[in-house]
């Protein structure tokens, strides 16, 4: 049974949404969803196309408003704040579709993610923190950000992210675009980045099987709502997640199986 | 004598409208005269499809010539297991034009169930929807060696399968089409010679306790049934209605099809379950059966708008819905209604109730009708002040449907009425249990003697199991189920279905079941309704994520309790409930709680929560 959603404690709360609706003019994405992230965990938020993941971190990092519901990060409500003063609170949003700026050198978008901070010193060592995670962004550090490969800018985009110093990190789909093995190999360095650095993570992702691999909670989503959360290690056993995300499914008498179950989220 | 709907609309029609003793004979004599009339609409990808009556008349011919190439003989069982549309009514016809047995398989029905159904019936063909419902029956087909044929109704998405004992309703036509050149006179002598003693078709019972009975019922016995039902209020070709309920069920069976078949009142198709209020809308039918739970959904759907509506909207709906519920209680009474009162209405229904009326989709219904389940009297009132007559009905499988009916023009909810002329109704002085016979009366439990013995007593009364009152206008008034009378610890009886209706008059309780038999005190199981009661957290910023932390957040607990408690309000206080327990878990048809027709089964949610429910008396 479930009814984990009410015992999981509220520990070390770092992000906590409650009731939030956000809409694009008349479109409501989100329909009242309200998520707890603890400190120093990676939540995963997972869900098809237009379940409203995006909108979700967009609300969070300010970028959009909503229109009903309330963010509260560290205890404070950042509710419909500009995103410039939420960034300087420590919260970072890696975009989907990398978003680097494409005639800047590798270098300088990464300072532009240090854009809000002054202690040079701190700043110069996590450059070099960042090169160490990827290599590849110091020897292409003069190149042009738009002649890197995709991977290589996925790279970019949660270093320059990382730049800030962030306590939270949202990620929007890092293995969009991306090949298996690359996004394995960014996969690890999030998991090593949230193990070495203590850096909470958000991530929202279509590739299930990954996702519910690196993180330690998670929420579905679906059609702009919650129907399910629950630890990752529990979500991978239950029926619905491996027919409908991980696509393990029986292929019943006839060896093939076109019809699907009905969804029932427990 | 009421003013407040026209009675003129709703006439008994004597006479028989198309003779024929048995269903195909009554189908083919019905066809002859309504031939470019329409008999069914279904829509499909967004547009409704039209079958004239000649149109389904070809395809029963062709369905049925079809059955016979392969070889069904006369008195062979053939299932169907599919939701309810066009084919399945096409089918239907086709086995009973051939001579067979037609026996309703439920879609949300698992491999087992199937295999069960399909032994005890002793099925030869087996009709199934798509491929989803097929799996389940190539899944036990193996176990199943008396099974010649399954043929599926939707073949999408099985263009690389082939087996030689699986064949697509098309090929099945072109196999009738073939066999009526050779043999054009051959499923006529069928028709001929199918007699109305036959058995025509089973209805499984849902059993709540074992497994599900096949009740049987002659052609005679369906015909009867039928006739009789128009001489309570008669429908004719220019009424529409709705058919969305299962077909398996004795309901949708006997109000849809067959008295449509008998009427030529034109059927019309759901586009699948959930698009119900929006098909409604559409069609507007002229007289609508369903069940309570529909028209609980429709209540709260409206109850829910109302509030979220501006503050003159809900002051009009009020003081609209007021001036109906006075004028709707003195047409109960039976008294003149007053010519200020009537303009009073008049404007009730332009300023709101016509408007109400329209966003349910029964703005055009001459009438409504409830049955096969209790439903609250206060539901029923409700649609009375709309202005629109409702009448309840109660039977049973066995009775074949309805067994006593309100009449329009004396209505008494609460109440379901006085016996349909076609069959007595009585109470059994001993036991307080309503007894029923007459011609409509079922032949009793396939493969059942026992079971048949114990329902159907030598003089040929049916034993319903339903306990009740009549008063002096010879009114019927169900009490409760014989087994589901609650003696609490304290020696009090109790009958929990009456507490149950008015707890699911809420708009956020679906489905209640009232527990305290030997016990201290009564308790409740209640499953919420999630849309409402997830729009209510929503409203009042009551964070929740998924169904469980949704049952189990305190304000939604303060939510149900305060209906319980206004429930409670209208009970002496032994009778009141004392605790509950919201189901943790979303359910649908195929979880065994419920039953195919989403009621909550009583004996199995006692015996499955019967942790929680002791847990309530601690």
């Amino acid at each position: 049974m479930s009814g984990t959603a009410a015992s999981r404690d509220d520990g070390d709360l770092i992000l906590a949404l409650a009731n939030v609706e956000s809409a694009y003019g008349p479109i409501k994405a989100i329909r009242g969803v309200s998520l707890k992230v603890r400190r120093g965990e990676i939540v995963t938020v997972l869900g098809s196309n237009g379940a409203g993941k995006s909108t979700i971190l967009k609300t969070i990092s300010g970028i959009l408003d909503p229109s009903r519901g309330s963010v509260t990060y560290k205890g404070e409500n950042i509710t419909g704040l500009d995103p410039s003063l939420i960034v300087r609170r420590g919260l970072s949003h890696v975009p989907e579709g990398r978003e680097v700026f494409p005639l800047l050198s590798v270098r300088d978008n990464l300072l532009m993610g240090a854009y809000t901070r002054n202690d040079r010193d701190g700043v110069a060592r996590d450059m070099e923190m960042a090169y160490a995670y990827f290599p590849i962004l110091r020897e292409r550090a003069t190149q042009e950000a738009g002649l890197l490969s995709g991977g290589q800018q996925q790279m970019l985009a949660i270093s320059r992210a990382l730049m800030a110093a962030p306590d939270l990190m949202l990620l929007d789909e890092p293995s969009l675009g991306l090949s298996p093995k690359l996004t394995r190999e960014i996969f690890e360095i999030v998991v090593r980045i949230n193990r070495e650095r203590g850096t909470t993570m958000l991530l929202v992702e279509q590739n299930a099987n990954m996702a519910l691999n690196v993180a330690d909670h998670g929420y579905v989503l679906e059609s702009g709502r919650i129907v399910l959360e629950d630890s990752c290690e529990r979500l991978r056993e239950k029926d619905d997640i491996k027919e409908f995300y991980l696509g393990v499914k029986d292929t019943g008498v006839r060896g093939e199986r076109r019809w699907k179950k009905k969804k029932n989220w427990r | 004598m009421s003013n407040l709907w026209n009675l003129e609309n709703l006439k008994p029609r004597m006479d028989v409208v198309v003779p024929g003793e048995t269903v195909p004979a009554m189908f083919c004599n019905a066809v002859a005269m309504r031939k470019e009339r329409i008999l069914m609409r279904q829509k499909q990808l967004g547009i409704w499809h039209e079958w004239t009556w000649a149109q389904a008349a070809e395809a029963v011919r062709e369905i049925g010539n079809g059955l016979l190439s392969l070889g069904l003989q006369a008195g062979d069982c053939a299932s169907i297991q599919a939701n309810t549309r066009v084919e399945w009514v096409l089918a239907d016809i086709a086995i009973l034009s051939a001579g067979g047995v037609c026996s309703g398989i439920y879609p949300t029905d698992a491999a087992a169930q199937v295999q069960y159904l399909c032994e005890d019936s002793r099925t030869r063909f087996l009709f199934v929807e798509d491929d989803e419902q097929l799996d389940k029956a190539l899944e036990v087909r193996s176990r199943l060696p008396l099974l010649k044929k399954v043929i599926v109704f939707d073949p999408e998405g099985l263009r690389d399968f082939s087996d030689a004992d699986v064949i697509d309703l098309a090929a099945l036509r072109e196999l009738g089409r073939i066999h009526a050149q050779a043999h054009p006179a051959a499923l006529d002598e069928r028709v001929a010679g199918c007699r109305a003693e036959d058995l025509a078709i089973l209805v499984y019972t849902s059993g709540t306790t074992g497994r599900p009975k096949g009740a049987m019922h002659s052609h005679g016995g369906l015909v009867y049934t039928v006739q009789g039902l128009n001489r309570l209020v008669s429908q004719d070709e220019s009424d529409e209605r709705m058919c969305f309920l299962p077909l398996c069920h004795i309901a949708e069976r006997m109000g849809g099809e067959y008295f449509a078949l008998y009427t030529g009142t034109v059927l019309n198709f759901v586009e699948n379950p959930e698009t119900v209020p929006e098909n409604v809308r559409e069609i507007a039918p002229t007289v609508f059966t369903a069940v309570p739970r529909v028209w609980e959904k429709f209540y709260s759907a409206v109850a829910i708008a109302i509030r979220e509506s501006g503050r003159i909207q809900q002051k009009t709906y009020a003081w609209s819905i007021g001036v109906g519920s006075r004028i709707a209680a003195l047409a109960l009474e039976r008294k003149p209604v007053g010519t200020w009162l009537k303009l009073k209405f008049m404007l009730a229904r332009w300023l709101a109730l016509d408007n109400v009326r329209k966003t349910i989709g029964i703005h055009r219904a001459r009438f409504l009708v409830t049955g096969a389940a209790p439903i609250s009297p206060e539901l029923v009132k409700w649609y009375l002040a709309l202005g629109v007559p409702m009448g309840e009905v109660w039977g049973l499988t066995e009775t074949c449907g309805a067994s006593t009916y309100t009449p329009p023009d004396r209505i008494k909810p609460g109440m379901i009425g006085p016996a349909c002329p076609y069959n007595e109704v009585k109470i059994d002085p001993a036991t307080g249990e309503i007894l029923v016979r007459g011609k409509n009366v079922f032949m009793g439990y396939l493969n059942l003697p026992e079971k048949t013995a114990e329902t159907i007593d030598a003089d040929g009364w049916v034993h319903t199991g339903d306990v009740g009152l009549v008063d002096a206008d010879g009114y019927f008034k169900i009490t409760d189920r014989m087994k589901d009378i609650i003696i609490t610890a304290g020696g009090k009886n109790i009958t929990p279905s009456e507490l149950e209706n008015d707890l699911k008059f809420s708009p956020y309780i679906t489905d209640a079941v009232v527990v305290g038999d030997k016990r201290p005190y009564l308790v409740v199981i209640i499953m919420i309704d999630q849309e409402n009661v997830e729009k209510f957290a929503q409203d009042n910023d009551i964070p929740f994520s998924n169904y469980a932390s949704l049952t189990l957040a305190k304000e939604v607990q303060d939510l149900v309790w305060n209906e319980i408690e206004r429930v409670n309000r209208n009970f002496a206080r032994v009778e009141q409930i004392k605790k509950f327990f919201l189901l943790q878990t979303q359910l649908s048809a195929e979880d065994e709680e419920l039953t195919p027709t989403m009621k909550l089964k009583r004996k199995l949610v006692e015996k499955k929560y019967a942790e929680a429910i002791d847990a309530m008396y601690r």
